[in-house]
Formats: structure tokens, C-alpha cells, sequence
């Protein structure tokens, strides 16, 4: 049996607190991964996605709070709400930038909010068990989501690339930043999801929700900036791209993403048998948006 | 057999084909079809930008009265303001101060705000003074209203120094539409009151300014100024606290006040008083004591309210205020957030008692 019951690595575990950040975007240009607009518009789908989709999960996670009858998990899931409303506000944040830049957000972003708000908010259900049903469904997609959210957090810490191709400093310290504390916190969704529920057959139907709804929205987003972007005549985005800036390792490769399914829906699967939160730490402790923001609210006292 | 089997073929790609051309030329019509939006959008549209730090470049530093400078900042895309807001500036040495607005609020490049040199003061104005000059970037944040200019059928002023640079844009915007409004403005001297040529212009018909400078006339009466006016006029005050403390004694039955104070935003919940906050949907009622906050006091009868960062800046323990009198303390609530709104982690009461809807 041992096998099949989730395997959580202890030494991966860090107690968790919201950090207050803050970034200066005049200097980011349109085009932040030079010469690439392709993976720079790809990236960019993040900020449409995350500031509604986080404002979601603290939604959800301030209703699930009475289910928790773990102490240590509580105060996991408290300072995960916490860092998730940062990573909203921040993401939030770049749009009126890109907005600045000459494309608007808004047409997408408002269906991006009414995806979270309308289609997976708080549905008319009877109280008791349909209502309960609905918050289980949503607390299991949330899990999902966070395996992905900690599998890019994984890769953007590791990207290389994009410090070789020159890509903005700001823009990349906002991504690693997030990144690093979704690896951080990659374990509590998904634990927050086995205590108040842990189904097997609900784990696979909302990754597969999850995963269809990441994929038919991530490659609408892209298709959005490309089309709209004021500074490219003929702007497409292809399956073909992808896979090329895969290769090149300014995205994640298709192969990675391909082996992250059966990770997921393996019976034995725990998020922290996979990233590091070392490295994650180790990155928070350097970032300069973090930095730069102790300093200001040291400054004020 | 043949024959149908062909047919249905034929039909179905056809039908495949057909539908195809039609989605394409739906969403070349629309290309967002088929999602629909939220009809007020969310995302990117928030006031809050708590975590964007703004740089405006110092275009213009010119002395405007004895002691007194004012600061012209450039930027792009500029947050709009109403008369009676102020910016916050972060000084090199990392201090905040909050300085009135008085340029043209329908400008979305430039905000202009005026300081006066306090001796012996904490440091902030000797700073702004002493080590900002043209050419030079700095950090602010805002702009924040706690003072905004309301609707009433009759205005009057008292203003005191440099306590003129919030009253400035909302004369300014008074004059143009031809309210009813009056001024009394005092200060050591006529040299050392700033804006006093374009007041004088802007009440210039009816008497409607009365300046008193203290080397000429003495202190100004309030009083008087106060003694006669209609109910329902608006009386706004900014100056010394002696100022303020005499218009608020002599304030008459059915006017309203608004008095803009800047005092150091207080962070430090160890620094404040205890009260008392009923939370509503509950029936239920808990003392804070002094140095505890809201969200202790709240969490003991209520455990599963949330919260976070316990520092005023992730928003979660964000709640509905009912009744009471709220002393702001984070940064991140917008001006309309705040007026019935706190974060309970920092966020306190300035009388004795709050109703939370909880």
C-alpha cells in the first residue's frame, strides 16, 4: 500500500508569510524578452490569468477555513492567502503598464473575471450538500491549478535562458519572485485538498477540467497579445512557436509538461517530491522587489 | 449501397466545412467570441497599485513666499485628483511626508505641491528644502483625499500659512463654477503667505477674501467669520492646531467642518487607545484593548475570520464597517474603500466603538 498514499518530503516543509514587493515598471518595454515577441506574449498571459484567478482562490480558501481541523495546515493556508494577494495585486499591477505600452488587457481580462467571478463563483445551491459538492469541486481545481503554478514557479527559477537572451530584470524578478514562493507554498493546496476531501476520482475529473480550461485560455491570451500587439504587422502564435521556444528554453518544454500529467494523477504524488524550496528561499532572500520593499517600510519608521 | 454512402460522406463534410467557415468568420467578427465579459471589469482596473513604486522627476523648484518652495513633478499617466488631496513623498532619507496638492487637478503630467520650512521641526521639511532639487527623481505615493471638497450651498475657508495649499484647487475650482464662498487667511506676514497675489485676484469681486497677516493685524478672529453664516455652508479649516481648535469651537448649529490635519500616519499598534467593536451579524461584542488589534480581539470569538499578513498589506481581513469612526492605518485601501471598509489587522477607531458586518 505504501505506494499508493501521497508521500509528502518532510525537509521541503517552511513555515509561510505573505512578502510585501514593489516594482518600478517605466523602464519595461513592450517587448521585455527582446526580439521575442512570441515568448514574451506567452508570458504575459500570466498577468491575465492570475489577478482574477488568485483573487478566486482567496474566495474560495476564506470559505474552506471552517473545514480545516489541522492547526499546522491552517496556518499554512493563512499564509498562502496571504501570498496569493500579493501575486494578484502584483500581477494587477503590469496591466496598466502594457496598457501605457498601447495594449489594452481589458477585452480579455474582463472575460478572464468573469470566468472567475461568474462561471466558477459561488453558484444559487441549496445550502448543504450541493453547496458543499460545488466548494469540494473547486477546492480540487485549485489543487490542480497549483500543480501547474508550482511546475512553471520550478521552471522560471531555472530559465536560464532568459537571462541569457537579455530578458528585463524587473519583469523577471516579478516572475521568479511569484515563482519562488509558489514553489514554497507548492504543498498546501494540494494538502488543504486530501483534508477536506482527497477523492481520487475528483482529483482526476478537475485536472482535467483544469488542465482544458489552462490550455484553451493560455493559448487565447497569447493569440490576443499577438494579434493586438501595436508594434507587429502580422502577429500569429502556433502550436510550432511553442515548441520551438521550448527547445530554445525561454518556455517550458512540451516534453515537461507532457510528464507532468501522470505525475499528478499518480496515486502516490505529493507537489513536495518535486522543486526545491532551498532554492526558492534562497531566491526570496535576494529578490529586489522584496528588498526594495523592507526598505521602504523600514524607512517610514 | 454505394451511392448513399457517398451522399452521407459528401454531406458531412460538407456540413464540416461549412461550420468551419462560419466559426472563422465569427471570430475574425469578434475574436473573443464566444466568452462573455464581466460588464464591470476587474483586472487592471483596481486604484489600489500597492505594489507599483512611481518616480516623478523634479522639473521645477521655486521659492513662492518667505520659507516656503514649491515643487513642480512630472510623470506620465498621473492618477487624477480632486481639490483637497495630497501626496505623500518618499524623502531620500527614507521619511514619508504628505503635502497638499495645489496645481491643476485636470493635469495628467505634473503635480505641484508647496512646503514651508518648519524650525526645529522632524526633519521632513529641512529635507525637502535643503536636498531636493531640479533634476532630481522621487519616489511618492498617492494621491490620497481626506479632505474632499463636498456639495453644500455655501463655503467658508479658514485657512492658516501654509495650510493654504489644500484650499488653493478647491477656490480655484469654486470660482470657476460661480459658488457661494468665502476666505479668511491668515499668517505671519504678507511675504511669508504663499498664493496671496491669485487669491486676491480670485475674490477680487464681492469681498469674498479677508487676509490677516499677524505683523499687520494680529491673529485672525474665526469668530467672526463664523458668526453669521447661513446653515448648511461647508466650513473648511487647515492650518496650526490652535487654528483649527478655534474654528471648531466656534462652529455653528447646521454647518458641517472638514479640517485636514497632517500628522504622521501612526503604524504602531502599541501607540493607541482601546475601544470597543460589535460585530453585528453576530451579536456579539469584544474589547480591544490598548496595543491590540481589531483582528485579535475579533479572532478570539470568531476563529475561522480571515486574514493574513497581520501588516496591512495583503487585504484578506478586509471588512465592512457599519458604524464608527475608522483610523486608517494601511496603505493599501483606495479613498472609496476606506469609507466603508478597513483592514482589521492595523486599522483602528478614532472615537469608542465600531460596527463590523460580521
Amino acid at each position: 500500500m505504501s505506494n499508493t498514499q501521497p508521500a509528502a518530503v518532510a525537509s521541503e516543509r517552511t513555515p509561510l508569510k505573505a512578502r510585501k514587493v514593489s516594482f518600478a515598471w517605466e523602464k519595461t518595454p513592450l517587448h521585455w524578452v527582446p526580439g521575442d515577441p512570441f515568448t514574451t506574449h506567452t508570458i504575459n498571459v500570466l498577468h491575465l490569468l492570475l489577478p482574477a484567478g488568485e483573487r478566486w482562490f482567496i474566495h474560495v480558501y476564506r470559505q474552506v477555513l471552517p473545514y480545516i481541523h489541522d492547526e499546522q495546515l491552517r496556518e499554512d493556508v493563512i499564509g498562502f492567502i496571504g501570498q496569493e494577494a500579493v501575486h494578484s495585486q502584483a500581477h494587477d499591477d503590469v496591466l496598466p503598464h502594457l496598457r501605457e505600452l498601447g495594449l489594452d488587457p481589458t477585452p480579455y481580462t474582463a472575460q478572464v473575471d468573469w470566468f472567475f467571478e461568474k462561471l466558477l463563483g459561488d453558484r444559487t445551491l441549496p445550502p448543504g450538500r450541493a453547496s458543499k459538492w460545488w466548494l469540494m469541486e473547486r477546492v480540487a481545481t485549485i489543487a490542480a491549478i497549483e500543480h501547474y503554478t508550482a511546475f512553471l514557479g520550478d521552471w522560471i527559477l531555472n530559465a536560464e535562458a532568459l537571462d541569457r537572451k537579455g530578458a528585463d530584470p524587473t519583469m523577471l524578478d516579478l516572475l521568479r519572485w511569484h515563482g519562488a514562493e509558489e514553489v514554497e507554498h507548492r504543498s498546501v493546496a494540494f494538502e488543504v485538498f486530501m483534508h477536506v476531501d482527497g477523492g481520487y476520482r475528483r482529483r482526476v475529473r478537475t485536472w482535467a477540467a483544469a488542465f482544458s480550461a489552462l490550455v484553451f485560455l493560455w493559448q487565447r491570451g497569447t493569440r490576443f497579445f499577438m494579434e493586438n500587439d501595436p508594434s507587429l504587422l502580422d502577429g500569429k502564435a502556433s502550436f510550432k512557436a511553442f515548441h520551438a521556444s521550448g527547445k530554445q528554453g525561454t518556455l517550458p518544454t512540451t516534453g515537461a509538461i507532457l510528464r507532468s500529467i501522470p505525475s499528478y494523477l499518480s496515486r502516490s504524488y505529493h507537489p513536495s517530491q518535486e522543486g526545491s524550496t532551498a532554492q526558492a528561499v534562497d531566491y526570496l532572500a535576494h529578490s529586489p522587489a522584496a528588498l526594495a520593499a523592507e526598505a521602504r517600510t523600514t524607512g517610514t519608521s | 449501397m454505394a451511392l448513399p454512402r457517398l451522399r452521407t460522406v459528401v454531406l458531412v463534410s460538407g456540413a464540416a466545412l461549412l461550420t468551419r467557415r462560419a466559426l472563422k468568420r465569427r471570430i475574425a467578427r469578434s475574436p473573443l467570441w464566444p466568452m462573455p465579459a464581466l460588464a464591470e471589469p476587474v483586472s487592471g482596473h483596481s486604484r489600489r497599485r500597492p505594489t507599483t513604486i512611481r518616480r516623478l522627476l523634479i522639473t521645477e523648484r521655486v521659492p513662492i513666499a518667505d520659507g516656503v518652495v514649491q515643487l513642480r513633478l512630472e510623470g506620465a499617466q498621473l492618477p487624477r485628483w480632486q481639490p483637497g488631496a495630497h501626496l505623500d513623498l518618499v524623502l531620500p532619507s527614507g521619511l514619508v511626508r504628505q503635502y497638499s496638492l495645489c496645481g491643476d487637478p485636470d493635469d495628467p503630467g505634473t503635480y505641484t505641491v508647496a512646503t514651508r520650512l518648519v524650525e526645529g521641526g522632524r526633519g521632513g521639511s529641512r529635507e525637502v528644502h535643503e536636498q531636493l532639487q531640479e533634476g532630481e527623481e522621487i519616489e511618492v505615493r498617492g494621491p490620497r483625499n481626506r479632505f474632499p471638497l463636498v456639495e453644500a450651498e455655501a463655503y467658508v475657508f479658514v485657512a492658516g500659512g501654509i495650510g493654504i495649499t489644500p484650499v488653493l484647487p478647491m477656490l480655484r475650482s469654486l470660482a470657476a463654477r460661480g459658488a457661494d464662498w468665502r476666505l479668511l487667511y491668515g499668517g505671519r506676514s504678507r511675504r511669508s503667505m504663499p498664493f496671496l497675489d491669485e487669491i486676491e485676484k480670485l475674490g477680487a469681486e464681492d469681498g469674498r477674501v479677508t487676509v490677516v497677516a499677524q505683523d499687520e493685524a494680529g491673529h485672525p478672529d474665526t469668530a467672526a467669520v463664523l458668526a453669521d453664516i447661513a446653515p448648511g455652508t461647508a466650513v473648511y479649516c487647515c492650518g496650526p492646531e490652535p487654528l483649527m481648535d478655534a474654528v471648531t469651537a466656534a462652529l455653528p448649529e447646521g454647518c458641517t467642518l472638514h479640517l485636514e490635519r497632517f500628522s504622521a500616519a501612526s503604524t504602531d499598534v502599541a501607540d493607541s487607545g482601546a475601544f470597543e467593536v460589535e460585530l453585528h451579524r453576530s451579536g456579539r461584542t469584544v474589547q480591544v484593548a490598548a496595543g491590540q488589534s481589531v483582528l485579535a480581539a475579533v479572532r478570539a470569538e470568531l476563529p475561522h475570520v480571515a486574514y493574513s499578513c497581520e501588516q496591512g498589506f495583503c487585504g484578506t481581513c478586509q471588512q465592512r464597517v457599519l458604524e464608527g469612526e475608522i483610523d486608517h492605518r494601511d496603505e493599501l485601501l483606495t479613498d472609496d474603500e476606506r469609507g466603508d471598509s478597513m483592514l482589521i489587522c492595523v486599522s483602528r477607531c478614532r472615537g469608542g466603538r465600531l460596527v463590523l458586518d460580521l
